[in-house]
């Protein structure tokens, strides 16, 4: 059995060409796979799509989707960023009127046209969670991947009815990694693009006031600042500019990441709004056995109580956060999430055990449907040489669908 | 207690499997209770036949019978842990190997092609359906519940059986080796007959009957064996116990075996047993230099175990193993088993 699988890959610098890269060896040892480009379609018996959020990344495997319907790994759920860049961003405002029509009917429409009209901010910007978008996806989709229960919930609430394999991130192997020579007590790390989502303001908000408690405290943040994000000005309004508390270190390449996380005492993930997305960097920090604190939204609220604390976001987000960090401040609490983050890792993110899953889904996608045709041709056969009555034949119609056959 | 056991069954094949559920069934009546074995025919082949006669069991009412409950469903081997009972627990002797560990093997069934894969992920899925639907899924070795964990993240609890009940005696350590099965590839009585064939003082006697026979008769013959190894067909329970009380070993290695009777049914007579690294199940109980020997799965290996096994050495092991085999007891498994009824 061969699939074709559709991604970014790496030297393109998204989460999920960093996935793809670390999934496909160990597919390719449970299946035949080639990897498919731009305008190249291999022979396959079925076709995998990686979606995700970023027109510029996988504007060419929607198009690909549209033309050779297939399975979609659904890597987030809202994706009217992504159906912004291939319909607006290429000039065809009618087809992202469409989508909006889809998801909204008359409504949707005329928020559309207020868009393009300029008439209304740009909804990818400002409110994309509440206008997801994803049905254009799902109806190409002949069967769906996803990470979360968060994903799969949403899916199925905008009408997705073909099978759905929730199949877990998988972590990166526990690397043997030298922790950098940063230090503080504690060090506190954050990791990824810093911007508003990230909710960098209230993590800065929640670091003064552990600081203010604890001054021997460090917060190291790692990654790029988004564009329209000032982050001088925001520390320098909570008294922390030039702050030596404060670590920066720009994009970081692989090993100095890892290394960096492995001198952390806790990392801090927020999001809000979420996507639906699951978070590599979690996972890493996860991997390493560092206690994590995220925000109690979407994937990140599925994550076990003992690997990571919850913080909601309401109006005490910054005291809640800062409470968190206080209490990580301690040894104990560490070790304890430390062992459990570690096991947590090893059960539910093996990476064999995903690829596995993968090629499973990948198996029951590709021949499924001649399965079931047989195995009810078979059963209808006999239903009909016997004259078996409507309720019987709705009770066994009842027990092949339990039996998942 | 009215106890249904399930067990498919192939018209024609008579194991271990069949042997252990007439015998359980018999042990229950022997402490007072109702039983009976409902068994339904089981082809698994070609294609995805396997699923459709996989459903019958599915659609097997067991929920009373003429209006006596049922109180407890002990079901044995795919498919037949299929069965829909509120009351139901797996005693599994193994899965459908040909979709796990035999898959991408020679024993396998599965080809490459998009249905056949799908068809085998089938098997696994209800598999995860039917097992998980137990009140107890019980393994009859810790290979098979290792197998059920990796395959199917379904927990089982280890649950030996003891062999069919028959007057096992001890009466000497004559000069050849018993193999006992049925004979097909899977068993590798092949690498016994290659060892006769490394070592001229090796003789071999091979009880059982199945596919494989004329081939292994075969190779007998190229090798110039004839004389040295002896082939009884399926022999009846008299010929059994006596060829077990007079032979110096028995061996059993057939590839990652799930449990295996005759080890059990080998330490009865107090009869070491010659096993392979790669057996599986025979290794929970075979020790080597304790109650067998254990080798390599090479004739040449096996040649040297056999010939180093004098009088003493194997009535040594044989007596270690039968103290084993008597801790193994149906009272045990029968309390196990109706504490989920």
């Amino acid at each position: 059995m061969k699939v074709a699988y559709y991604s970014p890959m790496p030297p393109n610098r998204s989460g999920i060409a960093d996935y793809s890269a670390h999934l496909l060896p160990a597919l390719r040892r449970r299946v035949e796979v080639e990897v498919a480009r731009p305008g190249r379609h291999p022979r396959a018996d079925v076709r995998l799509y990686h979606v995700g959020n970023d027109p510029d990344a996988h504007g060419w495997i929607v198009d690909a989707l549209a033309e050779r319907p297939g399975v979609v790994v659904l890597h987030e759920h809202v994706l009217h960023h992504l159906i912004a860049g291939i319909t607006i961003g290429r000039g065809r405002g009618k087809a992202y009127l469409a989508a909006m029509e889809r998801e909204l009917g008359v409504v949707g429409r005329l928020l559309g046209l207020g868009v393009l009209d300029n008439l209304l901010p740009l909804l990818w910007e400002t409110r994309p969670q509440d206008y997801p978008l994803v049905g254009t996806i799902l109806d190409l989709a002949t069967g769906l991947v996803v990470h979360s229960r968060t994903v799969e919930e949403a899916a199925r609430r905008h009408g997705y009815g073909g099978p759905i394999w929730r199949i877990p991130h998988p972590a990166w192997p526990h690397p043997a990694v030298e922790p950098a020579d940063v230090h503080g007590e504690p060090l506190v790390g954050c990791f990824g693009n810093l911007n508003m989502n990230k909710r960098i303001p209230e993590l800065l908000e929640a670091f003064a006031r552990l600081r203010a408690a604890r001054p021997g405290a460090r917060l190291l943040l790692v990654g790029a600042s988004a564009e329209r994000f000032d982050l001088d000005r925001r520390l320098e309004r909570l008294g922390l500019a030039g702050d030596p508390a404060i670590v920066r270190e720009e994009y970081v390449p692989e090993e100095r990441l890892w290394s960096l996380i492995a001198a952390c005492d806790v990392c801090v993930n927020l999001r809000f709004p979420t996507m639906g997305e699951t978070s590599g960097s979690v996972l890493r920090v996860l991997s390493l056995g560092r206690p994590a604190v995220v925000s109690d939204v979407g994937w990140f609220s599925e994550l076990p109580d003992e690997v990571a604390l919850k913080v909601p976001v309401d109006e005490f987000e910054a005291r809640t956060l800062a409470a968190a960090l206080d209490l990580l401040s301690l040894p104990a609490a560490r070790e304890a999430m430390s062992r459990a983050a570690l096991a947590y890792v090893r059960r539910e993110h093996d990476l064999d055990r995903c690829a596995d899953r993968y090629a499973a889904a990948l198996e029951q996608a590709a021949g499924g449907e001649a399965v079931a045709d047989a195995v009810l041709g078979e059963v209808a056969r006999a239903a009909a040489d016997v004259g078996l009555p409507d309720a019987e034949l709705t009770l066994v119609a009842g027990r092949i669908r339990e039996s998942g056959l | 207690m009215n106890v249904v056991v399930a067990a498919p069954q192939v018209p024609f094949a008579r194991g271990g499997a069949e042997i252990m559920a007439e015998t359980l069934v018999d042990e229950l009546r022997a402490r007072g209770h109702e039983a009976d074995l409902v068994t339904l025919p089981f082809k698994w082949y070609p294609g995805t036949r396997v699923l459709s006669q996989a459903l019958l069991w599915r659609l097997v009412d067991l929920d009373e019978a003429d209006g006596r409950r049922i109180d407890l469903v002990i079901a044995t081997k795919f498919p037949s842990y299929a069965i829909r009972h509120p009351r139901k627990v797996a005693w599994v002797l193994h899965q459908f190997r040909q979709a796990y560990e035999y898959d991408r093997t020679e024993l396998g069934q599965f080809s490459e092609s998009a249905e056949d894969r799908a068809t085998r992920r089938a098997v696994e899925r209800l598999d995860r359906v039917a097992l998980g639907e137990c009140r107890r899924v019980f393994a009859t070795s810790h290979n098979v519940a290792d197998r059920l964990r990796r395959s199917v993240d379904v927990e089982a609890e280890v649950l030996p059986h003891p062999p069919q009940r028959l007057a096992y005696r001890t009466d000497s350590y004559d000069d050849f080796v018993l193999s006992v099965n049925r004979i097909d590839r899977a068993k590798r009585i092949d690498l016994l007959v290659e060892a006769a064939a490394a070592e001229p003082a090796l003789r071999v006697v091979v009880a059982g009957d199945g596919p494989d026979r004329a081939r292994l008769e075969q190779l007998a013959r190229d090798r110039g064996l004839n004389g040295r190894v002896e082939f009884r067909g399926r022999v009846g329970d008299d010929e059994l116990v006596d060829l077990y009380a007079r032979c110096r070993a028995v061996f059993y290695a057939p590839i990652d075996e799930d449990f295996g009777m005759v080890p059990y049914e080998a330490f009865l007579a107090g009869k070491p047993v010659l096993t392979t690294t790669d057996a599986g199940g025979p290794l929970e109980i075979v020790a080597d230099r304790e109650t067998g020997l254990v080798t390599a799965p090479e004739p040449a290996a096996i040649a040297r175990a056999a010939a180093s096994l004098d009088e003493p050495t194997a009535r040594a092991y044989g007596d270690a193993g039968r103290s084993r085999a008597e801790r193994v007891t149906w009272d045990a498994c029968i309390e196990r088993l109706l504490a989920f009824a």
